[in-house]
C-alpha cells in the first residue's frame, strides 16, 4: 500500500471523518504532507537535526497511530506518579493523544471542549483550529501531518475579563504500549482574561513512539497567559512540538519551555506580536545527556510598533547529546520602538556533546533596540576552586554551579509548585545531583 | 524633517570615481565553454597542468547550481553573456617602469587620487596594479627581491615559480569549493602572488589596486599569499570602478597560507560602483577568501572596509589548524541606496588553544540591506579554543535593514565561544550633544559613524585608515535618520 492510500485509510477512522468537511480537510492536509515529506538536513531549519533516527526506530509508517488506544489504560495511581506533585490545578489528562474523560476535571466559567468531540458534533467549528498555513515560517511536514491526523486536543476559550483561579494542567501521557500521538490544542483568551496553562508531556513506558503536538494560542487585548511546557518524555520516544501565538494589543505571553526527555525532541515556538504594547517572554531550558538530541527553534515577529520581547534560553549538555538553538527575531518595516533582547547560554559538560546555536536578527525598522548574545563554555575553574575550599567535594561543587546556571531560568517561573518540581527533576539529571536535593 | 533633505542630497550625490578610461582592450567574445578556457590558458602561455586544473574546475562547475541562501536579491546572471578575458593591448610593450605605463592608466589613478609614483615614493608602498585582468605596473621589485620576497602577478608566478604555484594553488580554496570559486578556478585571468620566505619580515606593505574597466568584463582574480615559517607580511587590496549601467560580476578567490609562527595581515578597501540611486547597475562582488593557519603560533588577520558594490557576498575565513594559531576578522560594511551586503566570516577551530576575534560593524542607510553571516566552529580536538564575536549594526533611515545570522557549532567542552550583537540607530542625544556644541549635523553624523567604526579602522594600516575614513564620509555624509 502506498503512503497516500495508507494516509487516506488512516484518516477515515479518525474523529469527525464521517463528516465530509472534516475528511476533505484532513485529506488536503495529507496531500500537503505527502508533497512536503519529512524535513531533511538540506532544509535550513533542520540543518542540525537528522530525522533518520525517527524512521529507523519507528519504520516507514512512523506517522501512523496503531489503532484505538485503550482509554484509561493508565490507572489513577500511575497518573499520580507522573503528575507534578502538590499542584493545585484543573487537571486534564491525555493518554496516547486521546482525551481521558475519567481523569479530567473542567473549571467553570470557561468553555473547554475536547477536539474529538467537537469534530464529531460541530465539525465546521472544529475546523478552525485545524487550519493549515503552508506559507507560515517554520512550516514543515509535521504541521501538515498534524492537521491531517490530529486525534484529539483541547479547545479552550476563556471569556473576556475572566481570570482563572488555578492553572489548567494538561498532562499528556504516553501509554504503556508506546504510541504515535497527534495532538492539537487551541487556546483563546478574550480581552483582559488571564490564565496559566501547564502542558506536561510524560510517559510510562520504554516503548518507542512519537508525539506530534501543536498548540495554537490567541490572546485578546490585554490578555495574559503563562504557558509552561514541560517535555519529559521517556528517552525512547520522539517529540515534535509546535506553538503558535497571536498577540493583540497590550497582551502578555510568557512561555516557559523545558526540554528534558525524549531521544529526539524538536520544539518550534512562533510568536506574532500583532498589537501595539504587546509583550512576550520566551524562557527556556534544555538539559540533555546520553544520546539525546534537543532542538529549539523560535521566531518572534514584531509586526507593529512598541512591542517588547525577551528571550532567554539555556542549555546543559552531557554525554554524547546534542542540542540546537535557533532564535529568530524579525522586526518588520513599521515596527518602530521595538525592544527585543535575546540570549542563549550553553554549558558543555562532556567532550562528546555538541551545541549548534544560531541567534538571528532580521531588522527592517530603524528606531529599535535589539540585542542578542550567545555563549558556549564550561564551569569557571575559579568558582569550582572556591567551593572546594569551602569543603564541597569536586562533584558537589560542579553540581552546585551547574544547577545555578539553570537556576535563573527556573527562577523566572512564577508558579511555585512547577518550579519546585522542575528543580528536583533538573537535579536528578545532573550526575549525582540527588545529593544536592537537601541543599537546594 | 530637515534630515530627509540630507538623505536626498546624499542619495543624489554622484559616485565620485565614476568614469571610463578608453583603452584598446584585447577581449575574448562573451560566452563560456572549454574552448574559452583553452584560449585564456593559451593567451597566458600556461603549462598543461594548469589548463587541466582549470578544465577540471569548469567540469565540476557545470554540475553545480548557483547558491540561493544569501539574504540578497538580484536578477539571474547570464554566464554566457560575460566576456572572460580582457587585457590592455599595451601589455605587449612590456612596461619596464612607470614612464612606460600607458599614460591614460596613470591618468585614471590620478583621477582616483592614487598617484602611483607619489604613493610609491612617499609611502614606500609597492603597487602591483591590476588594470582589468593583467598586471601592468609592478614597483619596488628590486627592494623586495633583496629581502627574498616574491611579489608578482599571478601569471608571472606561473612562469617563474611554477613549482610554488602548483604546491599551494587550490590547497586552501579547492576548485570544488563553491559555485563562484569553481567558476573563478576555471576562468581566472590574473591576480597577485606573494611568497615571503622563512624568517623574513616583509620590508614594506604590499598593495594591489584592482580596477574593473572594460565594459562587460567580469573580473576573476586569484590571489595567493604564502608566509613561510616565521615570516610576516601585510597586504593591502583596494578597489574603485568606473560608472557603468550593467552589472558586472566579480568572483575573486584569495588564498592565504601561514606556516609556523607566520603572520599575514590582509586589508581590503572595496569601493566598487554600487549602482545608481535607483539600484540600477553596480558590481556583483561574490568573493571567496580563506586563510589557513597551517603552522603552530601562526596568525591571519582580515580587515575589510566594504562601501561599494551593488551586492557584496563574501566571508573571509580562517582555518585554524596549527596549535595556538590566531584568526581575526575586522569589518566595516556600509550599504546605501539599494546596495545589499551579505558578509561575515568563518572561523574554523581545529588546533589546540586557537583563538579568534570577530568585530563586525554594519551601517545601513537608504534602502540598503545588510546581513552579518558568520560561522564559528570548534572541532573535537580544539581544546582551550576561544572565540569572541561582536557585531553591531547602525540603521540610518526607516527603509533599510540589518540582519544577523551567526552560526556557532561547538563540539569541545573546553572551548569558550561568545557572541554579542546589537542593532540601533544613531542616538538622538548624541546628535543633539554635537549640535549644541556647534557641530553641523552632517559632521556630527560622520563623527558618530567614525566612532562606531573605530575598532575596525584602527586595525587598518595608516594610509588605508585615512582612505577608509574618507570613503565612509563620501558614502554617508548627512544621511541622518
Amino acid at each position: 500500500m502506498g503512503q497516500g492510500t495508507r494516509l487516506n485509510a488512516a484518516i477515515s477512522s479518525l474523529p469527525g471523518s464521517r463528516h465530509d468537511v472534516v475528511r476533505t480537510h484532513r485529506q488536503r492536509a495529507a496531500r500537503a504532507f505527502a508533497a512536503r515529506g519529512l524535513p531533511t538536513r538540506r532544509d535550513e531549519d533542520w540543518k542540525y537535526t537528522d530525522l533518520s533516527r525517527l524512521t529507523a526506530a519507528l519504520g516507514d509508517n512512523w506517522w501512523e497511530s496503531s489503532g484505538q488506544p485503550e482509554i484509561s489504560a493508565v490507572d489513577a495511581g500511575v497518573i499520580e506518579g507522573q503528575a507534578i506533585p502538590d499542584l493545585d490545578a484543573y487537571r486534564i489528562v491525555f493518554t496516547d493523544g486521546r482525551f481521558d474523560h475519567g481523569e479530567s476535571e473542567f473549571p467553570e466559567g470557561v468553555t473547554i471542549r475536547p477536539l474529538a468531540d467537537l469534530l464529531e458534533s460541530e465539525p465546521e467549528q472544529a475546523l478552525e483550529p485545524l487550519e493549515l498555513d503552508e506559507a507560515a515560517p517554520l512550516y514543515n511536514g509535521f504541521v501538515a501531518l498534524n492537521a491531517a491526523m490530529a486525534t484529539d486536543g483541547l479547545c479552550v476559550c476563556i471569556k473576556d475579563g475572566v481570570t482563572l483561579d488555578k492553572p489548567l494542567y494538561i498532562l499528556h501521557l504516553a501509554g504503556p504500549s508506546g504510541q504515535v500521538a497527534h495532538i492539537r490544542h487551541a487556546i483563546s483568551l478574550g480581552s483582559n482574561a488571564e490564565v496559566a496553562v501547564i502542558e506536561h508531556f510524560s510517559g510510562i513506558s520504554d516503548g518507542t513512539g512519537l508525539t506530534n503536538t501543536m498548540t495554537n494560542i490567541r490572546l485578546g487585548q490585554g490578555a495574559r497567559l503563562s504557558h509552561y511546557r514541560l517535555q519529559q518524555e521517556p528517552e525512547s520516544r520522539f517529540h515534535i512540538g509546535r506553538v503558535e501565538v497571536e498577540q493583540a494589543r497590550d497582551s502578555y505571553y510568557a512561555s516557559h519551555s523545558i526540554a528534558l526527555g525524549a531521544a529526539l525532541s524538536r520544539t518550534d515556538i512562533r510568536v506574532n506580536l500583532n498589537g501595539e504594547g504587546a509583550e512576550c517572554l520566551l524562557n527556556g531550558l534544555y538539559v540533555t545527556g546520553g544520546r539525546q538530541h534537543a532542538d529549539h527553534h523560535t521566531r518572534i515577529d514584531h509586526a507593529v510598533p512598541n512591542c517588547t520581547s525577551r528571550e532567554i534560553y539555556k542549555g546543559i549538555l552531557d554525554g554524547r547529546s546534542r542540542a540546537v538553538f535557533n532564535g529568530k527575531v524579525v522586526v518588520h518595516k513599521n515596527a518602530q520602538l521595538t525592544d527585543a533582547q535575546q540570549s542563549n547560554g550553553n554549558l558543555l559538560l562532556s567532550a562528546r556533546a555538541e551545541i549548534d546555536t544560531k541567534p538571528e536578527l532580521e531588522i527592517y525598522a530603524d528606531d529599535v533596540k535589539c540585542a542578542h548574545g550567545a555563549t558556549i563554555g564550561q564551569l569557571d575553574e575559579d568558582q569550582v576552586f572556591y567551593l572546594r575550599t569551602r569543603g564541597l567535594s569536586e562533584a558537589d561543587a560542579r553540581n552546585v554551579l551547574t544547577f545555578a546556571f539553570a537556576g535563573d531560568v527556573l527562577a523566572r517561573m512564577p508558579h511555585i509548585a512547577v518550579r519546585k518540581f522542575l528543580e528536583r527533576v533538573v537535579l536528578g539529571k545532573l550526575p549525582q545531583g540527588a545529593v544536592l536535593e537537601d541543599i537546594v | 524633517m530637515a534630515t530627509d533633505k540630507h538623505v536626498e542630497h546624499l542619495v543624489s550625490s554622484e559616485y565620485k570615481a565614476g568614469f571610463v578610461t578608453d583603452i584598446d582592450a584585447d577581449t575574448v567574445p562573451p560566452g563560456l565553454n572549454e574552448d574559452v578556457i583553452r584560449v585564456i590558458s593559451a593567451k597566458k602561455h600556461e603549462p598543461d597542468w594548469l589548463l587541466e586544473w582549470r578544465l577540471n574546475a569548469y567540469r565540476h562547475w557545470l554540475t553545480m547550481t548557483e547558491p540561493t541562501w544569501a539574504h540578497v536579491k538580484f536578477k539571474p546572471i547570464d554566464y554566457q553573456a560575460i566576456s572572460y578575458y580582457s587585457a590592455p593591448k599595451s601589455k605587449d610593450d612590456g612596461p619596464q617602469s612607470l614612464d612606460e605605463v600607458d599614460p591614460k592608466l596613470l591618468e585614471t589613478y590620478e583621477k582616483l587620487g592614487i598617484p602611483l609614483h607619489e604613493r610609491a615614493a612617499l609611502a614606500g608602498v609597492a603597487v602591483d596594479a591590476v588594470f582589468d585582468s593583467v598586471s601592468v605596473a609592478t614597483t619596488f621589485k628590486a627592494k623586495l627581491g633583496e629581502a627574498g620576497v616574491i611579489f608578482c602577478s599571478f601569471s608571472e608566478a606561473v612562469h617563474n615559480h611554477p613549482d610554488l604555484v602548483r604546491q599551494y594553488l587550490g590547497t586552501v580554496v579547492p576548485h570544488t569549493d563553491n559555485f563562484f570559486a569553481s567558476l573563478n578556478s576555471a576562468v581566472f585571468t590574473d591576480g597577485s602572488f606573494v611568497l615571503v620566505p622563512k624568517g623574513v619580515k616583509c620590508p614594506m606593505e604590499l598593495s594591489t589596486y584592482f580596477r574593473i574597466n572594460a565594459l562587460n568584463t567580469g573580473q576573476f582574480e586569484r590571489t595567493l599569499i604564502v608566509a613561510e615559517e616565521g615570516a610576516s607580511v601585510s597586504y593591502l587590496e583596494g578597489c574603485t570602478a568606473p560608472m557603468r549601467d550593467e552589472n558586472q560580476l566579480h568572483a575573486a578567490v584569495v588564498e592565504l597560507v601561514a606556516l609556523d609562527d607566520a603572520k599575514i595581515k590582509y586589508s581590503t578597501v572595496q569601493n566598487w560602483y554600487p549602482g545608481d540611486e535607483n539600484g540600477v547597475g553596480g558590481i556583483y562582488n561574490f568573493v571567496t577568501k580563506r586563510g589557513e593557519c597551517r603552522g603552530v603560533n601562526s596568525k591571519i588577520s582580515w580587515t575589510q572596509v566594504e562601501t561599494g558594490s551593488a551586492i557584496t557576498w563574501k566571508y573571509p575565513g580562517c582555518v585554524l589548524l596549527g596549535d595556538n594559531s590566531v584568526g581575526e576578522f575586522y569589518s566595516v560594511a556600509l550599504t546605501n541606496n539599494y546596495q545589499q551586503a551579505d558578509t561575515g566570516t568563518k572561523m574554523i577551530h581545529l588546533g589546540r588553544n586557537t583563538k579568534s576575534t570577530i568585530v563586525s560593524k554594519g551601517i545601513s542607510a537608504g534602502h540598503g540591506q545588510q546581513s552579518y553571516r558568520g560561522l564559528v566552529k570548534v572541532g573535537k580536538g580544539a581544546h582551550g579554543s576561544r572565540n569572541y564575536t561582536r557585531c553591531d549594526s547602525l540603521l540610518i533611515g526607516d527603509k533599510c535593514g540589518a540582519h544577523t545570522f551567526p552560526y556557532m557549532e561547538v563540539t569541545n567542552p573546553t572551548a569558550v565561544v561568545e557572541h554579542e550583537a546589537t542593532t540601533s540607530k544613531i542616538g538622538e542625544d548624541q546628535l543633539f550633544y554635537c549640535r549644541q556644541r556647534g557641530i553641523p549635523e552632517e559632521d556630527a553624523v560622520s563623527m558618530i559613524v567614525n566612532g562606531f567604526c573605530k575598532d575596525v579602522f584602527q586595525e587598518l594600516p595608516m594610509e588605508f585608515a585615512v582612505e577608509a575614513g574618507k570613503l565612509l564620509s563620501v558614502s554617508l555624509e548627512g544621511a541622518v535618520g
